[in-house]
């Protein structure tokens, strides 16, 4: 049997972590390719509904990545992200999911390396998680 | 006056104004009046006149009268209740229209339905989810005999509380284990009187003089419209006594008189902008820093309920409710629904609501863990923002996963 290669959608803000991933990118870094980066101008813009269609189209893991608090380009969006998060954690948690599925990280412009860390341990983890308990249950 | 105080000026003036165009083309809605008042006894005077349509129902139409169904699925019956809400004009229902079949008030059986010849029912109006086979069998048998289906009532368009149920990550198995077995009540009669082995109920029964039958429970409740074609919907919990009256006009008029139906999956009764628009209370914008249930402040009839640390679900609700809740000092429970630009009435929810706790002067420095234990004080927030519409959510059942609750 083949190894279990997760889906992961990661949602990464413009101004800090979608340079940070760039900048793996152009370093060469060495990375899982399990995730799929959509770009949003804040991590105030994923909208707890992103999150939530992305678990039922099937993905096994939502990372969301944005500034580092203190530096949000548009001053408080992750603040507003952090809180959101935290609340679609118990969500998601009430629903039955490891709460591990679902992550908030920041990441800075100038940050490929923890990109690079982050974007590793998430896939590990989702790995140790397995697939998503979705795929069994007909919804 | 600040910027901001200008613009909320700006905006509450809006809808009074679109209110008034709207009234002069159909009926008059009084709800644009209630907006500007300010005292609560003002308030209730106009909500009065607000549910005070008049006769608004014509007498019987000189070449027949049109055939009404009302039929009730998973549901408490509060949405029947809601028709015979109509006063007087129930009367008048009954000279506009034949009812055939209407399982609280009439006497019209299945086998009547069933002999009928298709799409010979003007209007269904069904209520409720669908819960088990019988419901599933009787939305399909209404579909076919009648022209026009209505989705009545917060269960039949967004599965209310039954599609609470589907949270349950056993199904159907385990919600009758637990009402046969495991409640205190049926737990002792059931070790009482049948010790060896639980008696629980059967679909079918082979008794002496035939076979005996019961529905099959579902493992998840739908939506009457996750299970037939359904034309109009009319939300709320239950929906306004107006409303009805609003609907049965339009079909009236459009059966004699050849008036045009509003477009196919048309939501009757209600508005396009969010409760908060309808509802009089003022508006500060302040934060929530501790979360508050109705009974344990004294609540000011003026201000804002989210304002006072009450969770009301006003900013993502659909209104047309004519904020009947908040104006009594209850939170909103979103039972009309999303507006329409969102699919997901919970997770709008929890971004409104999660927007209102402040920013910290630590936030900068402080972990995730931190925001967690504050966003914890809200309890069951899936069960709270969800109350209304689970079985139309993203994600509709819940799952059993090692480390998930």
């Amino acid at each position: 049997m083949t190894e279990f290669e997760p889906k992961i959608v990661a949602f990464c803000c413009n101004w800090c972590s979608y340079a940070g991933a760039d900048g793996a990118g152009v370093a060469r870094l060495q990375m899982p390719t399990n995730f799929r980066i959509i770009r949003t101008m804040c991590s105030a813009r994923v909208d707890p509904e992103f999150v939530l269609r992305a678990f039922s189209k099937g993905a096994d893991g939502v990372i969301v990545l944005g500034c580092h608090p203190a530096d949000c380009h548009y001053i408080g969006g992750n603040y507003r992200a952090r809180r959101r998060i935290a609340l679609l954690k118990l969500v998601l948690d009430q629903y039955g999911f490891d709460p591990k599925r679902m992550r908030l990280e920041w990441v800075s412009a100038s940050e490929a390396e923890k990109f690079q860390k982050t974007m590793t341990e998430f896939v590990d983890t989702i790995k140790e998680l397995g697939p998503t308990p979705l795929k069994e249950v007909k919804h | 006056m600040s910027f901001f105080d200008r613009f909320r000026k700006k905006k509450k003036d809006a809808p009074v104004a679109k209110e008034a165009k709207k009234s002069a083309a159909s009926a008059p809605v009084a709800s644009g009046v209630v907006c500007k008042t300010k005292t609560p006894e003002s308030i209730e005077a106009n909500y009065m006149h607000a549910a005070d349509l008049g006769e608004l129902l014509p007498g019987a139409p000189p070449n027949g009268k049109i055939k009404l169904a009302i039929y009730w699925a998973a549901a408490c019956g509060g949405c029947d209740v809601s028709l015979l809400d109509t006063n007087e004009r129930i009367l008048t229902i009954g000279d506009m229209a034949d009812i055939v079949m209407w399982p609280i008030a009439v006497d019209g059986k299945e086998k009547d339905i069933a002999e009928m010849e298709d799409g010979s029912i003007t209007v269904a109006i069904i209520s409720g989810a669908i819960r088990n086979s019988e419901n599933e069998h009787m939305a399909k048998l209404l579909r076919q005999k009648s022209q026009i289906m209505v989705s009545y009532g917060s269960c039949a368009c967004f599965g209310g509380s039954p599609a609470l149920a589907n949270l349950v990550a056993g199904g159907s198995k385990e919600l009758l284990d637990y009402a046969y077995q495991k409640v205190p009540s049926t737990s002792s009669f059931q070790a009482d009187y049948h010790p060896d082995a639980p008696v629980m109920p059967q679909t079918s029964y082979a008794a002496p003089e035939g076979e005996l039958t019961l529905p099959v429970i579902y493992d998840r409740v739908k939506t009457l419209d996750q299970t037939v074609d359904v034309d109009y919907f009319v939300p709320g919990c239950p929906p306004l006594q107006e409303t009805i009256s609003h609907m049965l006009k339009a079909f009236v008029d459009f059966v004699y008189h050849g008036v045009p139906l509003p477009p196919k999956g048309t939501q009757i009764g209600v508005t396009t902008s969010s409760l908060c628009d309808q509802c009089p209370r003022t508006k500060e914008y302040r934060r929530i820093t501790e979360i508050k249930e109705p009974f344990q402040v004294d609540v000011d009839p003026d201000l804002c309920l989210l304002d006072q640390g009450i969770l009301c679900l006003g900013p993502a609700t659909v209104g047309g409710c004519n904020a009947r809740c908040t104006i009594a000092g209850q939170p909103c429970r979103g039972c009309y629904g999303p507006t329409k630009a969102v699919q997901e009435h919970g997770a709008s929810a929890l971004t409104a609501i999660a927007s209102l706790f402040p920013v910290l002067e630590d936030d900068g420095i402080i972990g995730e863990d931190k925001i967690m234990d504050i966003m914890s004080t809200i309890k069951d927030p899936l069960g709270y923002f969800y109350a209304f519409t689970m079985a139309k959510s993203l994600i509709k059942v819940a799952v059993n996963e090692k480390g998930g609750q």
